[in-house]
Order: C-alpha cells, then sequence, then structure tokens
C-alpha cells in the first residue's frame, strides 16, 4: 500500500512537471494548425509562463519559458518570412523570457524573507529555552523583584540562598531577609533605585536562610523597564561569598602575623600578639606557644593567649603545669610529623594529656601547627575551640605557612639575641680588658682603642690615632725588621709578638709587647687587626737589670780572676825585684859583718848597701802611691797651674845619666792656664825626662813642647832614643813591663814610672799615648784640660 | 892547683858569673876570687854564651832576668854545645815552681837570690871538685 501511494505520488510529480510543457505544445499545435500568427498565441504563452514561474522551481520555469520562446519564433523563421515578422516574434520570446526572470526573481525573494522570519523565531524560542535554563542552573543567584524589593521571580539557586523554597519567598521582601544588621543598608540601596538616584547597587551583606544560619553574599541589583505593564522592575543577583571571606580571612590572618613579626621587637613582645592574631583571625577561643626544652625531648608552654572568658583560664593554666612529650596528644603529633595536625573531638581524644582541663573549659576542637626553622620543629603552637572544628586545607595550609614564618623570625630573633649578647661580651671585655687592645683597620689606621690602652698611654682617642698609634706602627715595623719578621701591614700572622719602645702622653717611657692578631671578614680576607698591648717595661727593666747584673757579674768574675792573675804576677815580680835589691844588701853585708875588710872596701860595699836599700825604698814608695791613686785614695791639691813653668823644673830636675844630652824647649808662650796639681805634674814630666835620658844616646836630644789644643794643653816629650819596638808600645804604660820584658833592664827603675804617670795624667781628666820607631826615638804627649776661666780667656781671645 | 890563663896552661878552674846587675857581679866576683876561683863576668845572655863557649869556664853562675836572651836561653845554647857544662841558675825567681822549671830545663843546681856566701861558695866548689 505504501509502495502504491508513493508510486503515484511520483507520478503525480511528473504530471504537474510535465503539464506546462504539455500547455505550450498544445497552445503551438494550435497555433500551427491555425496558421495563426505568433503574436495570436502570445497571450496563452504569457500565462503559461506566468504560471510556471509561480512554482518553486525556477529552473523548470525558465525552461518553461524557453520553449514558449521557440515556439513563438519557430514560425516565421521556418517559413522564411521578412525580417519585421521575425523581429517582433524575436521580441514576444524575449518578453516571455523577461517574464519568466522577472517572477522567478520576485517569487525567490518572497520565499526567502519567509523563512528568515521562520529561523528567527526558532532562534528566540530555542534561546529563551536556554536563558531559562542558564538561569535556573547558574551558580549565581537571581531573581526580579518590584522596586520595594518584593521579589516576583527567583532561580532555584536564589531559593537555596535563601534556604527555603521558591514558592515561599515570592512575595517577601528582599529586605526581609537580609541579617539586621545590614538591613538599614539595603533599605537605603533599593530607595535611591526606586528614586532614580542610581540604577545598579551592589553590597556584600549577611542574610538570615530558613534554619536560622547566615550566609555572606555579593548583592547586586539593577533597575530594569519592564515593558509588559510599563513599571520598571529590579534583577537581583545574588552570590555566595562564604568561601572568599574565609580565603580572606586567611590572607588577613597571615598578613597581620607578617605584620607584627616586621613590627616587634622581640619574641616576648611578638608572640603574645602572634597567638592573639591567630585567634581573632582565624576564629579560635584560645592559643599556646609550646617550646621545646634545651635537651629536645619535650615541649613546654611559654606563651599563650586567652581570646575568650575566664572558662579557657584553667586550660592554659594546666597546660603551664606539664612538659609535653613527643607524640602526646595533638601537639605531641604535630611536633613529631612536622605537620598540622587537627584534633576534630577533643572530648574524646584519650592521647590529650590535657583532657580534663579541655572538657572543664569546655573546650571542643584543637588544631597544633609546627613552629619550624631550618627544617628543625622548634616548638607548636595549639589553638583551641570551644566549637567544634574541622579545619579545611586552607586553613591548614595557612596555618602551616604560619608556623614556618613564625619559626623563622624566633630563630632570627634568637640569633640575633645571641649576637647582642656575644657582641655585649666582647664589648664587656674590650672596655674592662687592663690589656690594652686596638683595633686597626687593614690600612693601618687606629679605628679603636679601649680604656686600658688610653690610659695606660696617657693619650686621649684623637692624640692615639693621630701620633701615638702611627708612632707605634713605625717602632713595630723597626723591630720586626731587627728580628727578621714582617712589617704590620705586610704579612700579619696571627699571635705575632714583639716588643717596641713608645713615650706615653705625658713622656715617660714604656716597653710594650704588641700580639697582633688579623680578624678576616667572611670571605677570609683580613678585614681588620686586633693588637693587644701591654706594659711590659716593669718585666723587661727587671730582665735588663738581671742581664746587666749578670753581665756585671761576668765582669767580675772576669776581673776577679785577672786581678788574681796580676796579683801573683805582681807578686812574682815585686819578689823579684826585692829580692835582687836583697841580694848586694845581704850579700856585702855578710862579707862586712864577717870582717877582715879594708876600709874602703867597708865604704863601697857599703855604698852598694845604700843604694839596693834606697831602691827598695823607691819601690815600695812607688808601689803605694800607684796603690792609692788606683783605689782613688790620692788626693790631689790643684790650684793654677802654668805648663810652661812645669816644664822648665822638670828639665831642671833632670837626673844626669850615663850620658850627656841636650834639652831643647819649643813652648807656646800664650798658653792658657790649666788646673792641676803642680806637684805631681812636675813629677809626671820628669819621669818622662829621666826615661827619655836613660834611652838616649851619647849627644841625644830631647825636646820639651806645649800647645793649646782646643780646650787642652798637649805636652810632647820627644828624645832621640833607641825607640820602642812595636810589639812593644802598646805595654809601655803597664806595671813592671820594662822588667817583664827584660829591655833595657841596664837602666835603672821601677818599672812602675810611666804607670804612675798614666795614672796623674788620667786623675787631671787628661790623656797620654807615645809615638815611636825604633832607631829614631820615642814620642810621648799627654794632654791637661784648661781651667775653666781658661776656656772663657781663649774664647774671649779668639772672638 | 892554680891555672894559666889560656889553652893549655895549668890555671885554677873560673867561674863565669852572667847577671845583668852590677851589683850581684860584684858580690859574686869578690867572694869566688876570694875562695880562689877566678871570675868571668858576663851582662847579659849572648854574652854569657859567647864567654862560656870560647873561654870554657868550669862552671857557669847564671841570672835568669836579663836583657837580650835570658839565663835559661843561654844555658840551653851552651849546654847545647858544651853537654856537661855545669851551671847553676842564680835567680831571684825563688819559688818552688821556679826551682822546678829551672832544673828541668836543664840546670845542675839552683841557688836562689839572695843568698849566704857559704853557699855561693860550696856549690860552685861541689860542682868544679866534681870534674
Amino acid at each position: 500500500m505504501r509502495q502504491v501511494a508513493r508510486g503515484s505520488s511520483r507520478t503525480r510529480i511528473l504530471v504537474r512537471r510535465a503539464t506546462p510543457f504539455a500547455a505550450v505544445a498544445a497552445v503551438f499545435a494550435v497555433q500551427a494548425l491555425a496558421q495563426a500568427e505568433p503574436v495570436v498565441a502570445f497571450p496563452l504563452y504569457l500565462s503559461i509562463v506566468l504560471l510556471a514561474s509561480l512554482q518553486p522551481d525556477r529552473a523548470r520555469s525558465f525552461a518553461v519559458a524557453a520553449v514558449a520562446a521557440v515556439a513563438v519564433v519557430i514560425r516565421p523563421l521556418a517559413a522564411n518570412r521578412d525580417a519585421s515578422e521575425v523581429a517582433s516574434s524575436v521580441l514576444l520570446a524575449a518578453v516571455l523570457l523577461g517574464v519568466a526572470l522577472a517572477i522567478g526573481e520576485l517569487t525567490r525573494h518572497a520565499r526567502a524573507a519567509a523563512s528568515a522570519t521562520e529561523r528567527q523565531l526558532d532562534e528566540l524560542t530555542a534561546s529563551d529555552r536556554r536563558l531559562r535554563a542558564a538561569l535556573e542552573s547558574a551558580e549565581v543567584g537571581l531573581g526580579l523583584s518590584e522596586l520595594d524589593g518584593k521579589l516576583i521571580q527567583v532561580n532555584e539557586r536564589m531559593a537555596a540562598l535563601l534556604g527555603r523554597a521558591r514558592d515561599e519567598v515570592l512575595g517577601d521582601r528582599l529586605v526581609d531577609f537580609a541579617s539586621p544588621a545590614d538591613r538599614a543598608g539595603l533599605e537605603e540601596g533599593l530607595a535611591m533605585l526606586q528614586n532614580g538616584d542610581v540604577t545598579r547597587w551592589e553590597a556584600e551583606i549577611s542574610q538570615s536562610k530558613g534554619d536560622g544560619s547566615t550566609v555572606p553574599v555579593a548583592m547586586f541589583l539593577a533597575r530594569l523597564p519592564n515593558t509588559a505593564t510599563g513599571e520598571p522592575v529590579v534583577l537581583v543577583q545574588e552570590t555566595d561569598i562564604t568561601a572568599r571571606r574565609r580565603a580572606d580571612a586567611l590572607l588577613d590572618c597571615v598578613a597581620a602575623v607578617r605584620q607584627i613579626i616586621v613590627n616587634s621587637s622581640g619574641v616576648d613582645s611578638a608572640m603574645p600578639a602572634l597567638l592573639s592574631t591567630l585567634c581573632s583571625h582565624l576564629g579560635w577561643t584560645a592559643a599556646q606557644h609550646w617550646a621545646l626544652d634545651a635537651d629536645g625531648k619535650s615541649m613546654r608552654v611559654r606563651y599563650a593567649w586567652n581570646g575568650s572568658g575566664a572558662r579557657a583560664d584553667g586550660f592554659l593554666h594546666a597546660s603551664r603545669g606539664i612538659a609535653l612529650a613527643q607524640e602526646s596528644g595533638v601537639v605531641g603529633r604535630a611536633w613529631q610529623a612536622g605537620t598540622v595536625t587537627a584534633e576534630i573531638d577533643l572530648e574524646h581524644a584519650a592521647d590529650y594529656p590535657l583532657l580534663a582541663a579541655a572538657r572543664a573549659a569546655a573546650l571542643l576542637s584543637a588544631v597544633a601547627l609546627p613552629v619550624v626553622a631550618g627544617g628543625e620543629v622548634g616548638g607548636v603552637i595549639e589553638l583551641v575551640s570551644d566549637v567544634r572544628r574541622t579545619p579545611d586545607d586552607d586553613l591548614v595550609t595557612m596555618l602551616a605557612t604560619a608556623g614556618v614564618e613564625i619559626g623563622q623570625f624566633i630563630s632570627r630573633a634568637e640569633t640575633a639575641q645571641a649576637l647582642r649578647r656575644s657582641e655585649a661580651d666582647h664589648r664587656t671585655m674590650f672596655e674592662r680588658s687592663p690589656i690594652g687592645i686596638a683595633r686597626i683597620s687593614s690600612g693601618g689606621e687606629l679605628l679603636e682603642a679601649n680604656p686600658a690602652l688610653l690610659q695606660m698611654l696617657e693619650h686621649d682617642v684623637d692624640t692615639m690615632r693621630t701620633s701615638a698609634w702611627p708612632d707605634m706602627l713605625r717602632a713595630y715595623d723597626q723591630a720586626a725588621s731587627r728580628s727578621q719578621k714582617a712589617p704590620f701591614l705586610a704579612g700579619i700572622t696571627d699571635g705575632s709578638s714583639l716588643q717596641v719602645r713608645a713615650a706615653t702622653g705625658a713622656g715617660n717611657w714604656l716597653w710594650l709587647q704588641l700580639t697582633v692578631t688579623s680578624i678576616p671578614d667572611s670571605s677570609g680576607v683580613p678585614e681588620h687587626v686586633l693588637v693587644m698591648i701591654e706594659d711590659v717595661t716593669a718585666v723587661r727593666e727587671t730582665s735588663d737589670r738581671l742581664s746587666e747584673a749578670l753581665e756585671a757579674q761576668r765582669d767580675a768574675n772576669a776581673n776577679l780572676e785577672k786581678i788574681d792573675r796580676t796579683k801573683s804576677e805582681f807578686l812574682s815580680i815585686v819578689s823579684h825585684e826585692f829580692r835582687t835589691a836583697l841580694t848586694g844588701i845581704q850579700g856585702f853585708s855578710e862579707l862586712i859583718r864577717d870582717g877582715g875588710l879594708e876600709a874602703d872596701e867597708v865604704r863601697a860595699y857599703g855604698g852598694y848597701i845604700f843604694n839596693d836599700a834606697d831602691r827598695v825604698n823607691r819601690l815600695i814608695s812607688d808601689m803605694l802611691d800607684l796603690d792609692r791613686m788606683e783605689s782613688g785614695r790620692m788626693s790631689m791639691r790643684t790650684s793654677e797651674v802654668d805648663i810652661n813653668d812645669v816644664l822648665m823644673e822638670a828639665i831642671s830636675r833632670a837626673v844626669p845619666g850615663a850620658v850627656t844630652v841636650e834639652f831643647k824647649s819649643d813652648l807656646d808662650p800664650r798658653l792658657p792656664i790649666v788646673a792641676g796639681d803642680r806637684d805631681r805634674l812636675i813629677q809626671v814630666v820628669s819621669n818622662i825626662v829621666n826615661n827619655a835620658v836613660k834611652y838616649s844616646p851619647e849627644g841625644g836630644t830631647v825636646t820639651l813642647s806645649s800647645r793649646a789644643d782646643g780646650r787642652y794643653v798637649l805636652i810632647s816629650v820627644t828624645d832621640t832614643g833607641i825607640g820602642i819596638p812595636q810589639d812593644e808600645i802598646g805595654h809601655v804604660f803597664e806595671r813592671f813591663r820594662r822588667v817583664r820584658s827584660g829591655a833595657a833592664q841596664s837602666i835603672p827603675g821601677t818599672g812602675l814610672g810611666l804607670t804612675i804617670v798614666k795614672q796623674i795624667v788620667e786623675m787631671h781628666g787628661g790623656r797620654i799615648w807615645v809615638e815611636s820607631a825604633v832607631g829614631h826615638g820615642s814620642s810621648f804627649h799627654f794632654t791637661i784640660p784648661l781651667a775653666p776661666e781658661s776656656t772663657n780667656a781663649l774664647q774671649l781671645r779668639h772672638a | 892547683m892554680p891555672e894559666t890563663d889560656g889553652a893549655g896552661t895549668t890555671s885554677p878552674p873560673s867561674v863565669l858569673v852572667a847577671d845583668d846587675n852590677e851589683v850581684a857581679q860584684r858580690l859574686c866576683k869578690r867572694v869566688l876570687e876570694k875562695a880562689g876561683y877566678p871570675v868571668l863576668i858576663a851582662g847579659d845572655g849572648l854574652q854569657a854564651v859567647d864567654i862560656a863557649l870560647h873561654q870554657r869556664p868550669a862552671m857557669i853562675l847564671m841570672d835568669v832576668a836579663m836583657p837580650g836572651i835570658d839565663g835559661l836561653e843561654a844555658m840551653r845554647r851552651i849546654k847545647a854545645e858544651i853537654p856537661a857544662m855545669p851551671i847553676v841558675i842564680a835567680s831571684a825567681h825563688s819559688m818552688s815552681s821556679d826551682r822546678e822549671r829551672f832544673l828541668a830545663a836543664g840546670a845542675d843546681n839552683v841557688l836562689s837570690k839572695p843568698f849566704r856566701l857559704a853557699d855561693l861558695i860550696s856549690m860552685v866548689q861541689s860542682l868544679v871538685d866534681a870534674k
């Protein structure tokens, strides 16, 4: 049946499509049979084309028009009619085609317009559906109200935000749902919308839900014109901002914590404020900070904050009394795990050490955040609440962050405190040290000197810096170079110690021991130098005195040895001299005693005895003289002496020797006067002169001269005698030198003469020396200082 | 027993006195000549050596402290030529250590100054007669 039906339908379509062509063919057939002019049949053709063009199928209507046009022109063309006929028939054909085209175009436009309208309507319908669905499913609460806030329409979300069924809220005023505190504000907003003062109003308010709880919402109101009634309405939009509020609170809390940390002066002032901030921002009842004991095995409460009434006091007090072990309760678990740990049901937490106190204070929940610094848990902050609370992830994250920040803060503060204490210790040492301490820059400038140093050196800081320290640095470098150490700035070795001499401000000289230690900066480069300065004057002087004493002792020992040696040598020489003299005395006196001598023999022998006895006597006198001089017991009878007079006197007293010598004098007539013992000076010159005579050959010359020589008078006695060998010349003034050397032993003398001469010259403050060449003679020179008046006179004369 | 001066003739044995001290020379000369010994005199060491070697005294009385070479050096030189020459050191160096020193140097005897005249004579006699 259905196939038949379809077949018949197809047939109908074919028939309907073929109809215009059939009509054109029929008209053409009639026209051909009637041999009528195309003009006659034209209205028929035109009718067919018009009808065909009204159909939607434009191609077919053009086909019909084309067939009709062919039908119009075919006869004149086939019958070879004249051009005018052909032209008119072509015109007619064109009219047919034009009509078909025009009608087709018109029809197409009409159809397009109709279908567009239809499509718009469909889209509007769909859009309306989508909009409604969107409104209904929106996370945002949406609704319409009248200008006074009476709700006309609400979506599901809006109803849910209000905590009521949709029907319950319609007709109620928006203000009725606002929490009492926000009502006035909302009324005002609505009034402004109503007056047309504003077209939009927004605020965050609290709304009461049907169950009595409140929810914070962001409310947006917009005044809309209502076309249906002509009355404007208000679009109401509400968003639940509970989560944002909570996040804001957490952020605020973190910010507040940071603020306290930044502004605090120390842990003691900051911790209560931190605990208070955590409680108030996060809505907890009380908080306490458990700090790790020094042994790291238990924690005790160090700080607490009670944000509620007296009930929590008992709990906090109980907490103070205990030492908490690891793993004990929520705090112990937070300590062990190093993570934020919560106790949702404090009443039934069996491991909670303060269970009774918590129950008594009606505390229900607790959260513990570890206070972490350097990866170590140094304490735990415990927050307790009298409402049951389950911390969400945000809170946990926030508390963990706060724990780290507080931990770093405590660590910083403790380090700073330790540094301050250490600094204070060192400062005290610096200020109170009995040892002088100076801090020197790497450039060698004095940065700081402690009171002990300033006192030791009797300087103020300024003179210490500008003069005393640079002087000391120079002294250090000199001492360093002497002991082959590096200069102060070149290479400071730690603990390098040197002693230097330095003057104090008051001009006292001290021995200072400088101990130098360089202080490196963090990169190891010497940043500055500490110099410890000790006054070792007493030590140094004691040791100096000691070594002087030791030296003196050594010298004394050497002297004693020398004296001992000299003494036995002296004894040997003296006894030899005496025995030699006594040999004659004893021998001849024995001869005389035994008798039997001639008178002239006795006389001669008596002469020998007398001479030797005299020699012994002189020897004893000279020895005693010398001893008195050497021991300083010889007194001088000082007076003003004219040396020229002394020289002349000595010449007159010269002992005539075996040979004849000629005396010459070369005296300065303007010779200044000297201060001296005249007799002693005559003794000196006589001695030298007698010596000269003794060693002179027959016809030799002895010349005496005098002249002023600066502050002295220089006297010289020059002979033309045998001279003194070079190896003897340094010893001529030694006692018994003559005897010892065996030189000129035939020439009488005690061997003490020149020794006595030297002593007398030196007692006058003068000097004696000898020049000699063997075979040419000797020159003895000595000086005697001028009398003080003579010095003046001489100066005047020179002036 | 008297000998004549000069070689080959018989003469009493002579004694050389070497001393730089004239008083000592005179004393010895007077005493020894009285005792029968001719005395030769030398004023210093070199002279003593010269006389000893050329005049061959029977013995020598030698002082130590003399100019030029001392008595000990003179004795050494003389003994080197005439080992048998008796030499008595007569010195005012009269400590016991000196005596040992002189004997060790080769002295036949030591006479300390000042001396008893009898000691001088007996010492000379003993050495001269021993020859």
